[in-house]
């Protein structure tokens, strides 16, 4: 059980995630799921669902982190058009692996959180846009599901409320763009994943050119215990505007790696070190991506860094998903980031000029450095076609393709300049 | 309206205009490769970037809508860079084959390479190859060339509608194809070429042929349909190398059929120089040789005039002076869709806009394959409908549309009146009603369903009724038009300003004609009947096709064996054969003149193409004849002729002398009078007889046209197409059967497509099945006997 103290909470998504079975509907709701559900959908309204989890400071736990309660009030009412309510759950950043243990140990609390967010956003039809890679997971949220609409906690009429709700599951073909949300909204629409340039926002005009509500899947599965415990209480637990705890998916050379749901605010340190056991060699990281393979690098400065939204920006990096990425010195920085830069060149959806040619050059330069056969010249060139990808495009991948070219060309300029001229030695 | 600031100008624009359309209007240059104005907005190639103060990142122009008090800037240090490196991403897989490019000179990558563009490229990796698609009979594509912008993908699903041109793969991979061993299925394919910012696609009929520098450029009006789109026509020396559309202009593309017909200027079958027949061929003569014959054949004889409304006005005016001053007793003809000569209603051509047809709360389609008779305004009705805006359509057959309809149905020619008479009775019921109309409806006896969608559709503020020739060419047209005029008179759709009445009518110049010939006009099957009943002596022929186009090919035929031909024209059609004498006149490239389209538009040429033989402008033909006959002529000067016409319809003159032509629009003819009451005869033979009208191979020009002909055959529909259910309650089979009709009984490959209303045998390719155009109706009988 959650305790009630926002003091003592130390988890929230993960809460129940280690009891056998709790993907099963009677096991879930021997231990309290659901149980708030009825008194959310008889007692509260729209508003003060809305005004809850805007008190309750929590944002998007999918990478951008914008305020959720703040998404919802956006969208328009009485418009004649449906809204609709999906979920991203198309976890493709490299190095996030969260939201895949929510879905398969604890389907039903992104269950649950889905329809107390359907019920304040007066959504008939939701759906959870899973990446295609995803096949177990997939299979369990549709077994779960099929329990809920047994128990009539979806469909018609849920739990004789008077409110009804449809879930519908749909598996992504396999391209991490579709994660952004105007992507996935074109590809759940049956087009190629392409995002959309906004405005208008998906919460005006979305699905179907509808007002639609895109949220992560840890987002939503945080919506039931808001509600439950109210908005303070949320907003008491972490750091400030930083509320709630998340869930770090930490991997790279430490002994441990995994995902750890800590308050916001724990120290990048003592995630590390008292979570994960630690580095597998030496003392401090050599560098680390601390939101996922888009975020740029930190180095062993900010190895004390609380993880907030606030002091990760202030770092020059971001949160992002919560995906870190930890290495050693044994790290080779210019392989990564040319395995980096190879997985952007692929995934680009090649609509915009920078993203679409520039991805695709910084790979076949990163190929040459890596291989000590680039030109002292090309660094400045990299450099340049790095810069001006990010920024200059509809969708942030381009962001995400520069970061780790940036990040290597600024935090290890020796080792570049190095591998340039070992060669030409 | 949004006031802003760009580069510390102040802008005052409509709000919610991109930042990018801001800058177009008040001529700040902002480069872009991706927008364009009549497509949607893509936003990809970044080109357009913008800084916009308190942003931190700069905005693509184009999909940034202005906001009150906004600072744009469109030209700084970091912008530079940018647009240099957006140009060297551009130029990584892009080949430097300018010098080999037909695009070069004439391409936005190339111009804003020179511009924005890095002295010296600094990629350095392998370039990529990409293959190349068939996109049809006008379309050249080098895909390598391509840079992604996707405005021809956008084109083909906005604007054709067709949506055969998507995009493959991703990243750098990523390529623009067209549908594998497919033509594209659009009528409007040849602008491609001009829509693609840079030489993937390319004009395939001049494809390597000249350079954009080498053209001279000549303005005209496009003849080949009632819109009257305003063309350029680039020449180099005497050849024609294309036609393209007029920027600036009310229509920004112009159809495959108006462009393409440009190789029929300079073909074999110009009429060059005079000619006098010889035995079985022609030999060449002397004006005056051609003269003494023409006057041999026509002196004291009793004769039909038959002319092309394709004339400029100017033409068409020396026409009918030549008429009266030397055959002031002849009948004209100059429709060969119209089988009923009674006074309509309300006369050809349009009431309403092309663009109040857009933005109308209804529009009505009545028997017309607009995308093939008027592609341009398909192309608006389809963009109505991508707004969500409604249109309905009835008629025989399911024409294609590449758009979505709102309501459509299906119905036979003779249910014309019933369809009518079925919706005057419900507005009836909804106390809408005119005088006259109880007496029309009692003269129809049956009720035909479809007349409530056209009802339904009445009820609008406004509606625009489209009337095709299913109506015009109907042996009852006249009390057709006068029921739907009922209609819209009851509705308030006649009223100024709302006026919904449009008739889609055969050619250009409609207005002028009802308006001039008004009092002379006879049907050509009129003509030809009194030829072969020995009431004529001779037929003049300036400039028309009966044999080749139209309804009349039986009957013209019959004539033209008992009386004898002097054609005046600039092409032959299948009626040359008949000619005694050919007078050149010169094509409407040639020439100066004026014209009015559909809307009643001005449309004047004046920088005309050289012409190439002894071919004169018409008007100084018609007069020479009048000499030549013995009469004074009329005008002997352009000065004078256009007195004359300006005497008979002074609006022509204003609209001429204003500096807003195109907002002075000719009006339609109203015949007040003209009540024709429902003709109570049965149709001969138990199935109704539709012929298909082909963009492709309608008209002389077309047919003289290799290119216009090579996309007839890809395009075309099999022969003669009947429904499923028609041939089976006959208890017949698709294949060989005979057609029975007044004209006898003919053979045809008869195919079947649900797309034809039951009870109605469609000619889908006229020329082939000529022999029935004269025909209504007809029977289907097996090959074997006479079931």
């Amino acid at each position: 059980m959650i305790p009630s103290d926002p003091k003592q909470v130390t988890q929230i998504c993960f809460d129940r995630i280690r009891i056998p079975d709790q993907r099963r509907l009677e096991v879930a709701r021997a231990n309290g799921a659901y149980s708030f559900l009825p008194t959310v959908l008889n007692e509260f309204n729209s508003e003060q669902i809305i005004e809850e989890v805007k008190k309750s400071g929590l944002r998007g736990r999918g990478g951008a982190g914008f305020p959720t309660g703040l998404k919802w009030s956006f969208v328009p009412r009485n418009t004649g058009k449906p809204t609709y309510l999906l979920c991203n759950a198309d976890e493709g950043e490299p190095g996030t692996f969260k939201d895949r243990d929510i879905m398969r140990y604890d389907p039903h609390l992104l269950i649950e959180g889905m329809i107390m967010a359907g019920y304040a956003l007066g959504v008939r039809d939701a759906y959870i846009y899973i990446r295609g890679e995803f096949v177990a997971e997939a299979r369990v949220l549709n077994e779960a599901i099929a329990e809920a609409y047994a128990a009539n906690l979806l469909g018609e009429n849920i739990l004789g409320s008077g409110y009804s709700m449809h879930l519908t599951v749909h598996r992504g073909a396999g391209a991490y763009i579709c994660g952004e949300e105007t992507a996935l909204i074109e590809s759940l629409e049956g087009k190629p994943g392409r995002p959309r340039f906004k405005p208008p926002f998906p919460a005006v005009e979305g699905f179907y050119r509808c007002p639609t509500v895109v949220n992560n899947v840890e987002t939503l599965s945080t919506i039931p215990a808001i509600l439950k415990h109210g908005g303070d209480w949320h907003a008491a637990i972490g750091a400030p505007n930083s509320a709630g705890c998340k869930i770090f998916s930490v991997s790279g050379h430490v002994n441990r790696p995994g995902n750890y749901e800590v308050p916001m605010g724990t120290p990048l340190k003592t995630l590390i070190e008292d979570y994960c056991g630690g580095l597998k060699r030496g003392t401090v990281p050599k560098a680390i991506i601390p939101g996922g393979s888009s975020a740029p690098w930190l180095t062993s400065e900010h190895y004390e860094l609380p993880l907030t939204f606030d002091d990760l920006v202030k770092a020059g990096s971001m949160l992002g998903s919560g995906a870190i990425i930890v290495m050693d010195e044994t790290a080779d920085v210019i392989k990564i980031a040319r395995r980096l830069s190879h997985f952007y060149a692929h995934e680009s959806c090649g609509q915009c000029t920078p993203c679409r040619e520039g991805t695709g050059w910084l790979e076949r330069l990163m190929i040459r450095l890596e291989a000590g056969k680039a030109r002292a010249s090309d660094i400045e060139v990299l450099r340049d076609a790095a810069e001006h990808m990010a920024g200059r495009t509809i969708c942030a991948l381009a962001d995400g393709a520069a970061a780790p070219v940036l990040s290597m060309l600024k935090h290890f300029p020796e080792e570049v300049r190095a591998r340039v001229v070992e060669k030409a030695a | 309206m949004t006031t802003l600031f760009i580069d510390d100008k102040e802008i005052t624009v409509e709000p919610g205009t991109s930042i990018l359309e801001a800058c177009r209007r008040h001529g700040i240059e902002v480069p872009y490769f991706c927008y364009h104005p009549e497509l949607s907005v893509a936003a990809n190639c970044r080109m357009c970037l913008v800084e916009v103060e308190g942003w931190n990142k700069p905005a693509a122009s184009c999909c940034t809508p202005v906001s009150e008090g906004m600072k744009v800037r469109t030209r700084t240090e970091a912008l530079k860079k940018d647009r240099e490196m957006i140009m060297e991403y551009l130029l990584i897989h892009h080949p430097l084959d300018c010098p080999v490019c037909d695009q070069g000179g004439d391409c936005k990558l190339q111009d804003y390479a020179v511009e924005y563009g890095p002295s010296k490229g600094r990629y350095s990796e392998p370039k990529r190859a990409v293959i190349n698609y068939d996109l049809g009979p006008f379309v050249n594509t080098c895909m390598t060339r391509c840079i992604h912008c996707t405005r021809c993908v956008r084109f083909a699903n906005e604007i054709a509608g067709t949506g055969d041109i998507g995009v493959l793969n991703r990243g750098d991979h990523m390529t623009i194809a067209g549908i594998v061993e497919e033509a594209l299925e659009s009528e409007l394919s040849g602008n491609l070429p001009d829509i693609c910012p840079v030489g993937a696609l390319l004009d395939k009929p001049s494809h390597d042929l000249a350079r954009p520098w080498e053209l001279s450029h000549h303005s005209s009006t496009c003849i080949q349909c009632p819109n009257g789109c305003d063309i350029q026509i680039e020449s180099r020396g005497e050849q024609v190398m294309r036609i393209r559309p007029v920027e600036g202009s009310p229509e920004p593309f112009i159809c495959d059929r108006g462009r393409y017909v440009y190789d029929s200027f300079r073909s074999p079958a110009r009429i060059l120089e005079p000619q006098i027949r010889q035995g079985d061929g022609f030999g060449s003569a002397t004006w005056e040789e051609a003269f003494a014959r023409t006057v041999e054949l026509l002196k004291d004889k009793r004769v039909g005039i038959l002319f092309s409304p394709y004339w400029s006005l100017e033409g068409l005016m020396s026409i009918r002076l030549m008429r009266d001053a030397v055959f002031p007793d002849a009948k004209v003809a100059f429709d060969l869709h119209r089988r009923d000569m009674r006074p309509f209603a309300f006369e050809e051509g349009f009431s309403m806009t092309t663009e109040q047809i857009e933005s109308a709360d209804q529009v009505v389609v009545l028997g017309c394959d607009l995308r093939q008779r008027l592609p341009l305004l398909m192309l608006r009705l389809r963009k109505r409908s991508r707004q969500g805006r409604p249109v309905t359509r009835i008629g025989a057959m399911n024409y294609r549309t590449n758009m979505s309809l709102s309501n459509d149905a299906l119905i036979r020619p003779r249910d014309w009146h019933a369809v009518i008479a079925r919706a005057m009775e419900q507005v009836q019921q909804l106390g809408k009603t005119a005088a006259g109309m109880d007496e029309w409806m009692a003269s129809v006896d049956g009720r035909h369903e479809a007349g409530k969608l056209l009802a339904d559709a009445l009820m609008a503020d406004t509606c625009a009724l489209i009337v095709g020739e299913e109506i015009r060419s109907h042996e009852d047209a006249a009390s057709l038009i006068y029921g739907l005029d009922l209609l819209m008179r009851a509705c308030g759709h006649a009223e100024e300003g709302r006026d919904g009445r449009n008739l889609v009518p055969e050619a250009m110049n409609a207005q002028m004609l009802s308006a001039v010939f008004g009092d002379v006009r006879a049907s050509a099957g009129e003509l030809f009947a009194l030829a072969q009943a020995g009431e004529l002596d001779a037929l003049v022929l300036v400039g028309s096709d009966p044999v080749g186009d139209g309804l009349f090919p039986s009957a013209a035929k019959a004539a033209l064996e008992r009386v004898p031909l002097v054609q005046v024209g600039a092409i032959e059609g299948e009626i040359s054969r008949y000619a005694e004498v050919k007078l050149p006149a010169a094509a409407y490239v040639e020439i100066e003149g004026t014209f009015l389209n559909m809307e009643g538009r001005v449309r004047t040429a004046n920088k005309p193409v050289k012409s190439l033989g002894e071919e004169r402008p018409l008007w100084k033909v018609m007069m020479r004849l009048a000499m030549e006959m013995g009469s004074e002529p009329p005008v002997v000067s352009l000065e004078e002729l256009r007195e004359a016409l300006y005497a008979a319809m002074p609006e022509v003159r204003d609209a001429c002398n204003s500096v807003e032509c195109d907002a002075c629009l000719i009006r339609v003819g109203r015949n007040r009078d003209a009540r024709a009451l429902p003709r109570k005869t049965a149709e001969a033979f138990p199935l109704d007889v539709v012929s298909r009208y082909s963009m492709y191979r309608e008209g002389m020009w077309a047919r003289a046209s290799e290119l216009l002909s090579e996309a007839g055959r890809i395009h075309a529909l099999d022969d003669v197409l009947v429904h499923p259910d028609t041939l089976a309650e006959l208890g017949l089979k698709p294949g060989p059967l005979v057609v029975e009709s007044f004209l006898g009984r003919h053979t045809f490959d008869i195919g079947v497509r649900d797309d034809v209303s039951p009870g109605v045998i469609y000619i889908a390719k006229r020329g082939v099945a000529g022999d029935l155009s004269d025909v209504t109706s007809a029977r289907l009988v097996g090959c074997g006997g006479d079931s």
